[in-house]
């Protein structure tokens, strides 16, 4: 096909805006990174004074007292549990509530469909007083299975909202070949949709997992010591009652946000780049 | 399939199992635990002298009583937890209460531990005047005094000298005129802040003027009706204009605010003792200009601002045992020997009597301000329940836009009380 | 007509219902009883009816919360995830450099909250913030102002800042894409489609379903919006941009649960019917769409 002079025009203003929009887009997701980073060097004179500039003296001590945190290693391997185990009980319980809402059809669906979205709009704060009574109740207070199993709850209406949402995008017709081919109702799930929404999985994952490494509320209200606690719990460490250490809570964040970055880049990133390319032959 | 469904089974036996395991845990003995929240832990300066005081009451007391400390950072998120644990009806078995109308509901009911009777004899004596009034409600003291906050104004003498002002003003003339040369010397004349949660810096300034119009009883008047308080507003109001503070000051939170201090910019501010370590050791020339002095007189002069800031509470028991030991543990915290070394260690000032030897210039200035001060008066903060609080901050931000008049700010703070 | 499949329905949902009940259902009956009472928390609860409702819509900060927290749900729903849907498309084509993007886009997510609002507040301030320093440096002195402390100019400040993280549903949308066989593009362009007729044929309808869903959340996030605005400017200058979730955690904190419920409950049922009318509208006109 030949293209015209307008056409032309066309494609090279599409290219020019398709690279600005990244640009801009670049811009503004690296400054806050580069501001955080470079600011975790100042001195909090600094910081309060001349809040985006850039410090005369380094101070590596900042990252010497995030390091030092009382608990450090313990807070570390909780929060390391703590999301790990949440993502995995999260997926499987909405990724399984995903695939009969998504891919059945019956009579309560658009109900409980409508149910689970009220639970997105829930103010979550509201809920810390019947949140702490049922975590005295279930004498699970100041332990990790207690977050683990609030994280994932809370998390269920998002995910299972999301996951249904890639369910839903499936074609019929692929399920109906395997319906055809003998799978029962549970092969459905774990041979066609299951496979065919890991994308969806891994997203939503991700998502569950982001969500309790940077949880603050309810780990210090459902914890109590060091056994239990997680890592956003040490960051506070730098917030007295009157003065803040800003620049040493902001080296902790700095550190504490490291093995989030690994794990979306390379779970979610190989994860997804690995299926993608092999995935849905339509 | 049946993989997932065996982790799901798995999973919901292991909970039930879980509980059980931890429910039958629970070994019985002779030892009295006493757990408490405490925010004073971490970066806070009172951490350490705290915590070895903690250790020598548990060693003095080794296999009978146990205090132990659970440490909750970030006061804010204390609170929250607090409220949540009240509200569900479990009281940690000792704590720290913030002082204001909005806790002392907890005196309600019979949720904490009664004093009242302990107080009576000589450990009662030993508090400052006036902070056991603080803590009793209905003639029942539920809670034991602990740390006061005093919060004089802070000037910075070196921009008072170069603005040409040799003295610190001691009436509003004097301050409106220094306000004045300070701008014309290039630097601003106060700190003020309508951000943060209270509106911290500009409600110190408030609570000073409010005093120096209505004298020590300024409290007792009635918010909605006495001119006296939309005066203060009006004066209030006169340091957000014309350049008398930063540009910033609307929307500003406490780290702007100490910010333009800490920089040198500023002359006038308004804080607690807890801040002179951070000028000590971020601003050397500023803490060597500074002085500390009462705001200027009106129709009162020489007040001061200052109330109850915290307390320690236990959580009521029917216990005779447990009782006795929160009340041993509690005198332990408040004797004048202990008082003084938190005091000296951290550099504030308990409400506790002790004989303070302070070693630092601006502490010992914030003593001899207390002690000579003509009255002293809560600050609006201490005086009035959170959310009216929180609303200060919001009509001030209005009023020094010039979008309400002071009497419409004085009307905004009524409506929520 | 009962599906033949139930119990294995029942089966597969019960995990999720259990938790859901546990830790949803049963918290909201807390919060819809309380709603209707006067209580701080200590004493019983005294029920008053619907006065805690009728004083809430009496309520200036209410209202000024209530249109703030509609102006989010658009925002977000509106600019924010058209915004995403573009960049996940753009980088589907894996422009060179495409999966660093995807990584950095993503990465304000990681950051906390906390950090983000420091940032943006120094950007923002009137006294050497950034923002300002960059208008008077291209003439445009007669524009700077003390964004977050004026009235008129707080709410959108506080709103740009966070629509410009679009990596949250980046990801959600570009894993729906990503999932679209490369045989559909290969084909269209055999036919002679342009990239913009494919993006329209065969990108948008396939990742439809996610878009509304995308839609929903986004919505969602801005009825129950809290902590930046929390962070940046707690709600004001005089209520400028005061949110319900800011309102119902000020009320809770003053020991005002009765009123910190009624807030939430409003919350939620209002919530509810908008974003049920924005997906009945959005599915209807996707059915339109899709044939």
């Amino acid at each position: 096909m030949i293209k015209t002079k307008s056409q032309i025009a066309i494609d090279i203003i599409a290219k020019v805006g398709k690279w600005l929009f990244i640009a801009f887009f670049l811009f503004m997701t690296l400054v806050p990174i580069i501001w955080l980073i470079i600011t975790s060097f100042k001195s909090n004179f600094e910081y309060e004074t001349e809040p985006l500039g850039l410090p005369k003296v380094w101070q590596w001590s900042n990252y010497a007292k995030a390091l030092s945190m009382s608990g450090l290693p313990r807070l570390f391997l909780n929060s390391v549990i703590v999301a790990v185990c949440t993502t995995a009980l999260n997926l499987i319980v909405s990724a399984m509530g995903g695939f009969a809402l998504a891919r059945e059809n019956f009579k309560a669906r658009e109900g409980i469909l409508s149910l689970l979205l009220a639970g997105v709009l829930i103010p979550i704060i509201a809920f810390m007083v019947p949140y702490f009574s049922i975590a005295t109740k279930l004498k699970l207070y100041d332990s990790l299975l207690i977050l683990i199993i609030v994280y994932a709850a809370i998390n269920i209406p998002v995910s299972l909202f999301l996951i249904y949402g890639f369910m839903s995008d499936i074609p019929k017709e692929l399920e109906e070949a395997a319906v055809i081919d003998g799978c029962s109702f549970s092969q459905r799930f774990t041979r066609v949709v299951f496979p065919l929404t890991k994308p969806g999985l891994v997203t939503a994952g991700t998502l569950v997992f982001i969500y309790c490494w940077n949880e603050f509320t309810y780990a210090m209200l459902l914890t109590s010591s060091v056994k239990s606690r997680t890592l956003q719990l040490g960051i506070r460490f730098f917030k007295g009652q009157f003065v803040v250490d800003y620049t040493s809570m902001l080296a902790a964040i700095v550190l504490t946000m490291i093995p989030t970055i690994f794990v979306y880049i390379f779970l979610h990133d190989k994860i997804i780049s690995g299926m993608t390319a092999g995935a849905v032959k339509g | 399939m049946k993989k997932l469904l065996t982790v799901c089974l798995i999973i919901a036996l292991a909970v039930p199992a879980l509980v059980f395991a931890q429910g039958s845990g629970e070994a019985k003995s002779q030892e009295i635990v006493l757990k408490w929240p405490s925010f004073w832990v971490g970066a806070d300066t009172k951490a350490a002298p705290i915590t070895e005081l903690v250790n020598q009451f548990n060693e003095a007391h080794a296999g009978s009583i146990k205090v132990e400390i659970e440490e909750n950072p970030d006061t804010d998120g204390y609170r929250d937890k607090l409220n949540a644990q009240i509200a569900a009806g479990i009281v940690p078995d000792i704590f720290i209460l913030n002082v204001d109308p909005t806790t002392l509901q907890f005196f309600e009911g019979d949720l904490l531990m009664d004093f009242t009777e302990d107080l009576k004899g000589d450990w009662g004596n030993g508090f400052l005047d006036g902070t056991l009034n603080a803590v009793t409600v209905d003639k029942q003291t539920k809670a034991i005094p602990y740390e006061m906050a005093y919060t004089p104004i802070w000037y910075n003498t070196a921009i008072l000298k170069a603005a040409g002002v040799d003295k610190i003003p001691e009436t509003m003339d004097e301050f409106w005129a220094m306000c004045d040369a300070v701008k014309a010397a290039g630097y601003i004349p106060t700190v003020q802040m309508t951000g943060g949660t209270n509106a911290w810096t500009s409600m110190i300034w408030y609570s000073h003027l409010c005093a120096a119009l209505g004298g020590p009883d300024v409290w007792q008047k009635d918010f909605a009706t006495d001119p006296v308080f939309v005066q203060a507003a009006e004066l209030l109001n006169r340091m957000y204009q014309d350049g008398n503070t930063s540009k910033d000051a609307i929307g500003a939170g406490p780290g702007d605010a100490g910010g333009h201090y800490l920089a040198g910019e500023a002359a006038a501010f308004s804080n607690g003792p807890w801040y002179i370590a951070r000028v000590k050791n971020e601003a050397p020339a500023v803490y060597d200009a500074t002085e500390i002095a009462t705001a200027p007189g009106i129709n009162y002069s020489g007040a001061q601002t200052g109330y109850l800031l915290s307390a320690l509470a236990a959580a009521n028991t029917t216990d005779p045992a447990r009782r006795a030991a929160v009340v041993e543990f509690m005198k332990w915290m408040t004797t004048g020997e202990n008082a003084k070394t938190v005091s000296e260690a951290a550099g504030s000032i308990l409400a506790v009597k002790a004989d303070i030897t302070s070693t630092d210039k601006i502490q010992t200035q914030f003593f001899q301000e207390v002690a000579d001060a003509s009255f002293v008066v809560e600050t609006f903060s201490a005086k009035f329940p959170v959310d009216v609080v929180a609303e200060f901050g919001q009509a001030l931000a209005k009023m020094a836009q010039g979008k309400a008049t002071p009497e419409q700010f004085v009307a905004q703070i009524a409506s929520v009380m | 007509m009962r599906n033949k499949n139930w119990k294995q329905i029942c089966l597969f949902l019960l995990p999720a219902l259990l938790l859901y009940a546990v830790f949803f259902i049963y918290p909201l009956f807390y919060v819809f009883i309380t709603s209707f009472t006067q209580w701080n928390g200590i004493g019983s609860m005294k029920f008053i009816g619907f006065k805690n409702f009728t004083d809430l819509f009496a309520n200036e900060t209410f209202r000024i919360s209530l249109k703030n927290n509609f102006i989010w749900s658009f925002a977000l729903g509106f600019i924010q995830i058209p915004l995403a849907t573009i960049m996940a498309l753009v980088l589907a084509r894996k422009p060179k450099g495409w999966k660093v993007y995807r990584t950095v886009f993503f990465l304000p997510n990681v950051i906390s909250q906390v950090a983000l609002a420091m940032m943006w507040t120094a950007i923002y301030n009137a006294d050497g913030g950034i923002l300002n320093s960059l208008l008077a440096a291209v003439g445009l002195e007669s524009l700077t102002r003390n964004w977050l402390g004026d009235m008129g100019t707080a709410l959108g400040a506080v709103i740009v800042q966070q629509l410009f993280y679009i990596g949250y549903f980046m990801v959600v949308i570009l894993a729906s894409r990503m999932g679209i066989p490369e045989s559909y593009y290969e084909a269209a362009e055999i036919d002679g489609a342009n990239v913009w007729q494919q993006e329209i044929h065969i990108s948008l309808p396939n990742i439809l379903p996610i878009l509304i869903t995308s839609v929903t959340l986004a919505m969602a996030y801005g009825m129950r919006h809290f902590e930046s605005t929390f962070l940046m400017t707690n709600g004001g200058p005089a209520h400028a941009t005061s949110v319900l979730g800011i309102m119902l955690y000020q009320n809770l904190g003053a020991l005002k649960y009765g009123v910190g419920n009624a807030i939430g409950a409003t919350l939620i049922v209002l919530g509810g019917v908008l974003i049920m009318t924005i997906r009945w509208l959005l599915n209807k006109k996707s059915q339109k769409m899709m044939g």
